[in-house]
């Protein structure tokens, strides 16, 4: 995810501290069943992936696309199969009552704010700086957090060996055939040779780690240090204030109907 | 012999799992065209997502693989920009411990369809419980929860079950699981003969 956005402050923010609290945020989320509660809160997402994250807007509208599908396909599936008793329409097996709507549109929102807060923190963390930071504030064991940025590493490789296989199946004239039985075919003709290759370059990285004397114990140095600082206070406090905001806003705004969307 | 899993495992489950890490990222917007054609179709997909631990675990089958490849799965899937966000966090580790916990009962020792079929069925329980917290399945008609639980449950077996194990069966033949294997009794008869 790195060069496609500006540095914010939200980058600067320790990503272990960033992670925890977004984490906490999103079992908070799990509480909220008011609908304009959320639909506030979205709002309020919103503009911080917006103007906080530094992302160009290019990029932004092409990550936006998989979440707005997400959003109607979410609505969709709870307003018209939902149970509910002030019927609004009924149509065959479809059945949108005003409860199962809301309910609907609040799950909606809900997807969006998960969503969009994951996307924030992706948007304003690098991976390194992220695995640097696990090792060194949670103690992550750096076995584990070296692994993962070579594996990192290893995906452009990965996916230039995917054209590599599809060039030499257009080349060759492979044609996997349809139904069940091609399925099978196309998948074993690229996931077999991918993810053999795969296990044999991992297998040599770490042979080659070894060989170098890498231990992956917690005793050891770090290129890169990280610690806790003024930006995670100004991180809490924000985050706090965002609350607070949503909280005197639901009582002033009312957007979609105050209601709790549960059954009752 | 130590115990645990050496870098070898560790480094060859994390990259097996960001493979399927982005496997998981673009199947979200599969999954999300198909959902409103309704009737739960779209949980037929859903299996996919309980693929890296199944699959991992049949290729080292060692103690904390299905668990660590589920987690690095779901954290690759995060760092493609995942449409679930940090939920997908929680629910990888949800699905790799329940996984992990099926594979722990058989001692690690068995691995064959059944065994990792019942690891999806666990996986997907799991996944089931924090969807009820989440999107309110309990809000459902009766018919229509009934369908989603059918339907999720047999793409589980199939996807994370019966295609796992065909694709590990088919890496057994190219050879590279014995990387990774080490060496089994008649590997060390073998060496006395």
């Amino acid at each position: 995810m790195e060069g496609i956005a500006k540095e914010t402050w939200l980058h600067r923010v320790n990503p272990s501290v960033k992670l925890l609290l977004l984490l906490g945020v999103l079992i908070a989320l799990l509480f909220i069943h008011n609908l304009n509660v959320m639909l506030l809160l979205n709002i309020v997402i919103i503009i911080c992936f917006c103007f906080g994250t530094g992302i160009s807007r290019k990029y932004a509208l092409l990550f936006f696309l998989p979440f707005f599908l997400l959003f109607w396909s979410s609505v969709l599936t709870m307003a018209l199969y939902g149970k509910g008793s002030t019927l609004w329409w009924e149509w065959g097996i479809f059945r949108v009552s005003e409860e199962s709507f809301f309910r609907g549109v609040h799950l909606g929102f809900r997807a969006l704010t998960f969503g969009l807060i994951g996307l924030i923190f992706v948007c304003t963390t690098h991976p390194v700086r992220l695995f640097y930071s696990l090792m060194q504030q949670l103690h992550f064991p750096p076995k584990f957090a070296y692994s993962f940025m070579a594996s990192i590493r290893l995906l452009p490789i990965i996916w230039d060996e995917f054209h590599t296989i599809r060039m030499a199946h257009q080349v060759r004239g492979f044609s996997p055939g349809k139904g069940w039985k091609g399925f099978k075919r196309k998948l074993s003709a690229y996931a077999v040779p991918l993810l053999a290759q795969s296990i044999r370059r991992a297998y040599r990285i770490a042979v080659a780690m070894e060989a170098k004397r890498f231990k992956g114990n917690q005793k050891r140095t770090y290129y890169y240090q990280l610690s806790i600082g003024k930006w995670d206070l100004l991180f809490l406090l924000f985050l706090l204030g965002i609350t607070g905001v949503v909280w005197v806003g639901s009582e002033w705004i009312q957007l979609l109907p105050n209601q709790d969307v549960r059954l009752i | 012999m130590k115990k645990g899993l050496k870098l070898t495992d560790i480094l060859v489950t994390i990259v097996i799992s960001l493979v399927f890490g982005v496997i998981y990222k673009l199947w979200s917007p599969i999954y999300s065209a198909v959902k409103p054609i309704g009737l739960h179709v779209d949980q037929l997909l859903y299996g996919m997502w309980f693929m890296a631990g199944p699959l991992a675990f049949l290729i080292i089958r060692k103690p904390g693989v299905a668990l660590l490849a589920e987690t690095a799965a779901s954290s690759g899937e995060l760092l493609m920009g995942s449409e679930w966000g940090l939920s997908t966090l929680i629910y990888g580790l949800i699905q790799g411990l329940l996984a992990e916990l099926i594979l722990a009962l058989f001692r690690y020792k068995k691995a064959n369809v059944l065994v990792v079929s019942l690891a999806a069925i666990a996986s997907c329980a799991g996944s089931i419980v924090f969807d009820y917290f989440q999107g309110y399945i309990d809000a459902l008609v009766w018919w229509n929860l009934g369908l989603f639980f059918i339907a999720r449950f047999v793409g589980s077996v199939l996807i994370a079950g019966v295609i796992a194990y065909g694709l590990a069966k088919a890496l057994e033949k190219t050879g590279v699981t014995g990387l990774v294997r080490g060496s089994t009794e008649a590997d060390v008869r073998s060496l006395d003969d």
